[in-house]
């Protein structure tokens, strides 16, 4: 669907982007994840043609064709509407932009609002919409041409749950419509949820690019963690199965092996007559693969 | 690029303040200052200085429209929208002609609205409807086009007004708006040859008056044209810049 070689951008001294190179397969959701600044934003702008001057090659595949403005969507950052007209004007609008007329246009305008959830709203203009329709409609709008691409940069910032979690549906309808979406978020829950592929970005390079079970089974440990009165008594005999670091009022042991690790400090726990209060196996996620990576948390 | 015009025109329409700063203030300024300055005059020296005034404050004004060009020009840069529809099929020619219709049609809306207020209530003659027309149009696309390179090179919207005021107003001053040319010193009367509100104010007012000549209006057509088209190629190649300093 799309291949990236070799990208480079730099704004003055800023290396925005360095060296970066993927490949993104049709009908995947590919996951861009990094913190603010970390260049994600100008890869998108630079793969939607809104930054035309960079070093490195993009290759659209054959389903893009020579067209391919046609064929993606991009969803921007910023709500981006004209708020003195109302939700179907702004989708008419868009819709003119990818050169549907008539019939087609109206029809597509209709399915798109059922789709958002805007229906009954459709002729009120959008400055009386609350973030979360705006969002809605933002998206919309780059869904107007029926695109074979979707390019979303953080399109859930600033907005309550419940619409969070309807934007959220909304992108695993269309990945099962199959459509190629290209996400970029630094919810990484987010990304946990509906991505495949997962990028990370950070200071412009890509530092990691896997299937997502691929990068929690090669970067993420799992860890179990245990808490009860008196623990501390056995904590030097399990020293050796990982690492141990203080949590609330418990331990968190980092292991390879946390089955065999559970296995021993229950025998512990009963040999010196501890009760545990809680003891759970905690399953890596997204957000430790960023940290083993880089050594640091995500920067909001 | 019919679609940028219509969403740009509703969004016009819905603004007040522009109805005020097109009709309004022009009209009021008219009648001002026509009472100030023939205030004592009768006959062939009033109707001089009405001559003078009504196509003068129509041609002042009608700059004020850069303004409201910049204010949504900045509004689209600052939005995101210009960076949103450079993702899409549309072309930047077709974004700029898309904004820069809407206020062409406005402009003439207004130099019509203020000649017509001038023939009702003064009376003014229009001896060459013809060329009186066509001058509107050329004057129209000569400020709308000074307009497009104006908004797309400021980087703020005071810039713009700010810009505007300067153009608007000293080339009033130089252009011999406000005062006949012949009653400044050379030196002004030499650069006032140098402003687009020269040549409409002088055009106009022979055209009102029956006598602009077709080599004197093709000159003067050839002036402002030329100023308009400059302004569109401006925009056009600054284009790319304004897009890099685009939100989104």
């Amino acid at each position: 669907m799309l291949s990236i070689k070799n990208m480079s951008k730099n704004y003055g001294s800023t290396k925005a982007l360095q060296n970066i190179s993927f490949n993104i397969e049709k009908g995947s959701c590919f996951g861009l994840v990094g913190p603010n600044g970390a260049g994600k934003s100008t890869l998108i702008k630079i793969i939607v043609g809104i930054i035309q001057q960079y070093e490195g090659t993009i290759t659209f595949g054959k389903s893009l064709g020579a067209n391919q403005k046609q064929k993606i969507g991009y969803v921007p950052q910023e709500v981006c509407l004209e708020e003195n007209v109302s939700a179907l004007e702004n989708l008419y609008f868009f819709g003119k932009m990818y050169r549907l007329t008539g019939k087609e246009l109206h029809e597509r305008a209709d399915e798109v609002l059922s789709y958002i959830g805007l229906s009954d709203r459709k002729k009120d203009k959008v400055k009386t919409f609350s973030g979360g329709m705006k969002r809605r409609l933002n998206i919309g709008c780059a869904l107007m041409k029926e695109p074979e691409l979707i390019m979303m940069d953080e399109p859930t910032v600033g907005i309550d749950p419940q619409s969070r979690q309807y934007i959220l549906n909304m992108m695993n309808e269309m990945k099962q419509e199959n459509r190629t979406i290209i996400y970029s978020s630094h919810y990484i829950e987010e990304v946990e949820k509906i991505c495949d592929d997962i990028a990370f970005i950070d200071h412009g390079k890509i530092i990691e690019h896997n299937n997502m079970d691929v990068l929690l089974k090669k970067h993420a440990i799992p860890s179990v963690y245990f808490s009860g009165d008196r623990c501390s008594k056995y904590i030097q005999e399990i020293e050796h199965l990982g690492t141990i670091t203080e949590h609330k009022k418990g331990y968190i042991l980092t292991t390879r092996n946390p089955m065999q690790a559970m296995e021993k400090i229950l025998q512990l726990s009963k040999k010196n007559s501890v009760v545990l209060d809680q003891f759970e196996l905690l399953q890596p996620k997204l957000e430790d693969v960023f940290f083993t990576l880089t050594g640091s948390e995500l920067r909001a | 690029m019919k679609a940028v015009f219509k969403v740009e025109m509703i969004k016009n329409l819905q603004d007040k303040g522009l109805y005020f700063w097109t009709f309004i203030l022009p009209i009021i300024f008219t009648v001002l200052f026509i009472s100030i300055f023939t205030a004592g005059t009768e006959g062939a020296d009033k109707e001089y200085v009405i001559i003078s005034i009504v196509p003068g404050y129509t041609v002042m004004f009608v700059f004020f429209i850069i303004i409201s060009m910049g204010f949504s020009f900045i509004e689209d840069r600052n939005k995101g929208m210009v960076a949103r529809l450079a993702s899409t099929p549309l072309s930047p020619y077709a974004y700029l002609m898309g904004k820069w219709t809407p206020y062409m049609v406005i402009v003439m809306i207004q130099i019509i609205v203020l000649l017509t207020f001038g023939k009702i209530v003064y009376n003014i003659p229009i001896d060459q409807p013809v060329l009186l027309s066509l001058l509107a149009i050329i004057l129209t696309l000569c400020i709308t086009g000074m307009g497009l390179a104006i908004s797309l090179l400021i980087p703020t919207g005071n810039m713009g007004v700010a810009i505007t005021q300067v153009v608007a107003l000293g080339g009033a001053l130089l252009g011999g708006l406000w005062m006949p040319l012949e009653h400044m010193p050379t030196l002004f009367q030499k650069i006032g040859k140098f402003t687009p509100q020269f040549w409409a104010h002088k055009a106009f007012k022979d055209a009102m008056t029956g006598t602009l000549s077709h080599s004197n209006f093709l000159v003067a057509a050839l002036v402002l044209l030329s100023i308009g088209c400059v302004g569109f190629i401006i925009a056009l190649v600054t284009y790319p810049n304004f897009l890099k300093r685009a939100k989104n």
